[in-house]
């Protein structure tokens, strides 16, 4: 009897300590819709899609050039960045004053035509790396602990505290919290609002291709795969509400926790039953979000 | 267009007359494709999706709420009539009846809590995709990847009992009677106290709340007819492939519904049907053409095509008649 309770207890503690590291991941894949959605309120359908696309560079480059996967977000980061910077200059600028609803028609184009042409070029099996020097896991007091993911959680909670110090500490930071604030008054103040989105657009996506480069050591890719982490990432962003970084890390927690404890303490088969119910039912909760201000 | 007065273009562009055209244009269709089976075949899905915009245009379009749960209530009708026509033997004219309430009894048991914790905008957008991934599991944890035949449980070649048929124009003919019967839904809705109020809440929530309209019931009233209809047609989309799968719940087919919703312009009814008929006969002809050549190539290009649509006339194709309407009738008053 005692030890089917230290069995247990065992299992519960291995779970939280997955779903914590999974939550981290999460929130980092995340956090560029929730920059883009909190600064220019922009409803991007297609953030899954370009974390697909960005997963698909990491895995050539990584082949091509016979490095370890995170190595090749050097590469990939300040590319999507450009590709952001571009993306905002030629579309999003456009349909900027448009109806939400025309913004989000965009996106969805951008997403299907990313996921067809990934199809087109690497079909429709999963790929993934083949070797990862951090494919291991180490063992403390009986809770085995993927090397991949500590690693991925650490530089998760790095990015977040750095990226909270570039918007409260520096000017450029500054501005794009002012920008989200009131884009009038930012504008009078002499901020470059359009110089700010592109920025902000590039950021998004640069941050995408850092959470690509990460989640491709330990999980493959295949064109189809934007969806699962496109609605997660969604998911996270709805429940912390607007305008709060904090608010994001909680969220990609209880999701990452509802995903680990539900799949090994009630079935493994229900993953997107037990995140979709969870965020259903936090919604009606809080319509604006755990943390949301407006 | 000279010599061609103002009233009498706007005489001929009657609702009547219009609904008028549109059936015949409709009901002359398979001759004109001359009963090819690929073709009809298509234009049945194109007629079924077309209905879906339309009972889109209700929630979306007149309520203004960015609904995507079309997936999950035409899937819910689809996979209970043809579960009780393959394991029970019902004929689908009663089995599409129950999976449009069944639709309309997940409308409520949703929608109820939904309008009543005041979800709205991205919020509501997301909680509703959320419910098409939500029953495509369900569905998957209890029958599986399987996909279910309805040939292999019923083996007519001919049954209008079981809507079984060996060609497609019975069904494409009882697509275009739910389109024409949702279409008068929506002008009556237009026409009605209903409309104006979902109009006035699309406009203004908080404004129409204010102004004592009982904003939480007509948007479930709006939610309801939209799920029945969805529910419906997913029916007949059941009988007319045949095929029982969890890949019926496709949140994709959802955000296809709203997207051609809104590029036909928000409660605009023709916009509406046409945008619903041009791209679903685009992305179809661009899947003959080009599907096979190289995988996906066809859904790269409809992409391309919904961007540019998007950033060209952002107000949709409704903008677009209005313009084109303006335009004949400044030519023809001058």
């Amino acid at each position: 009897m005692l030890g089917l309770i230290d069995v247990n207890i065992h299992l519960l503690i291995q779970n939280i300590v997955n779903g914590v590291l999974l939550g981290l991941v999460y929130a980092l894949i995340a956090l560029g819709l929730s920059l883009m959605f909190g600064v220019m309120g922009i409803i991007n359908f297609a953030h899954g899609d370009f974390l697909m696309i960005a997963m698909y560079f990491s895995y050539v480059l990584a082949l091509a050039l016979g490095i370890e996967g995170v190595l090749t977000s050097f590469i990939t980061v300040p590319l999507f960045v450009v590709i952001g910077v571009a993306w905002f200059y030629t579309l999003i600028n456009r349909v900027l004053k448009a109806d939400p609803l025309i913004q989000i028609a965009m996106t969805v184009g951008i997403l299907m035509f990313l996921r067809n042409i990934a199809l087109a070029i690497w079909k429709a099996e999963p790929r993934g790396l083949p070797y990862s020097a951090l494919l291991k896991s180490i063992t403390i007091g009986g809770i085995t602990i993927s090397l991949s993911r500590l690693i991925i959680a650490i530089i998760s909670l790095a990015v977040f505290f750095a990226l909270h110090l570039f918007l409260t500490r520096t000017k450029l930071g500054i501005a794009i919290r002012a920008t989200a604030e009131d884009t009038e008054t930012a504008a009078l103040m002499g901020i470059n609002v359009k110089l700010i989105y592109a920025l902000t657009t590039g950021l998004s996506l640069g941050l995408v291709a850092l959470a690509a480069a990460l989640i491709l050591t330990f999980t493959r890719v295949d064109p189809m795969i934007g969806t699962v982490y496109g609605l997660i990432s969604w998911c996270i962003v709805a429940m912390a509400g607007l305008g709060t970084i904090k608010g994001i890390i909680f969220s990609g927690l209880i999701i990452g926790l509802v995903e680990a404890l539900g799949m090994s303490l009630i079935s493994p088969g229900a993953r997107e039953l037990f995140i979709y119910l969870t965020f259903i039912l936090i919604l009606w909760v809080r319509p604006r979000g755990l943390f949301g201000v407006r | 267009m000279i010599g061609v007065s103002r009233e009498s273009i706007i005489k001929a562009l009657s609702t009547r007359n219009l609904i008028i055209i549109i059936t015949v244009a409709f009901g002359i269709l398979p001759v004109l494709l001359g009963f090819n089976r690929y073709y009809v075949y298509l234009a049945t899905q194109v007629v079924i999706f077309t209905s879906m915009v339309l009972a889109w245009n209700i929630i979306g379009g007149y309520a203004g709420q960015l609904d995507l749960a079309a997936a999950a209530y035409m899937g819910l009708g689809g996979a209970i009539t043809g579960l009780l026509l393959c394991y029970y033997h019902l004929t689908p004219w009663i089995g599409m009846i129950v999976g449009a309430l069944a639709a309309v009894g997940l409308a409520v048991a949703i929608g109820y809590p939904t309008f009543r914790y005041g979800l709205r905008e991205v919020w509501y957008a997301l909680s509703t995709i959320s419910l098409v991934l939500i029953l495509q599991r369900i569905y998957w944890l209890i029958y599986g990847t399987t996909e279910e035949y309805i040939s292999e449980y019923i083996p007519y070649r001919w049954s209008v009992l079981y809507l079984r048929f060996d060609r497609y124009e019975p069904y494409y003919y009882l697509g275009v009677a739910i389109l024409l019967v949702t279409l008068w839904v929506n002008i009556t809705i237009r026409r009605s106290k209903l409309g104006y109020y979902l109009r006035a809440i699309s406009e203004d929530e908080d404004a129409a709340e204010a102004l004592g309209i009982d904003v939480r019931r007509y948007k479930l009233y709006a939610l309801m007819i939209y799920a029945a209809i969805v529910g419906l047609v997913g029916g007949l989309y059941i009988t007319t492939t045949g095929i029982i799968t969890y890949r019926l719940f496709d949140p994709d087919y959802s955000l296809s519904v709203a997207v051609a919703g809104i590029i036909g312009g928000l409660g605009s009814i023709p916009g509406a049907l046409i945008a619903g008929v041009i791209l679903k006969t685009v992305e179809e002809y661009l899947r003959a053409t080009f599907g096979a050549v190289i995988l996906g190539l066809h859904l790269m290009i409809y992409g391309i095509l919904l961007v540019a649509v998007s950033v060209s006339k952002p107000e949709g194709l409704a903008a677009i008649f209005t313009y084109i309407e303006k335009k004949l009738l400044k030519k023809g008053s001058g």
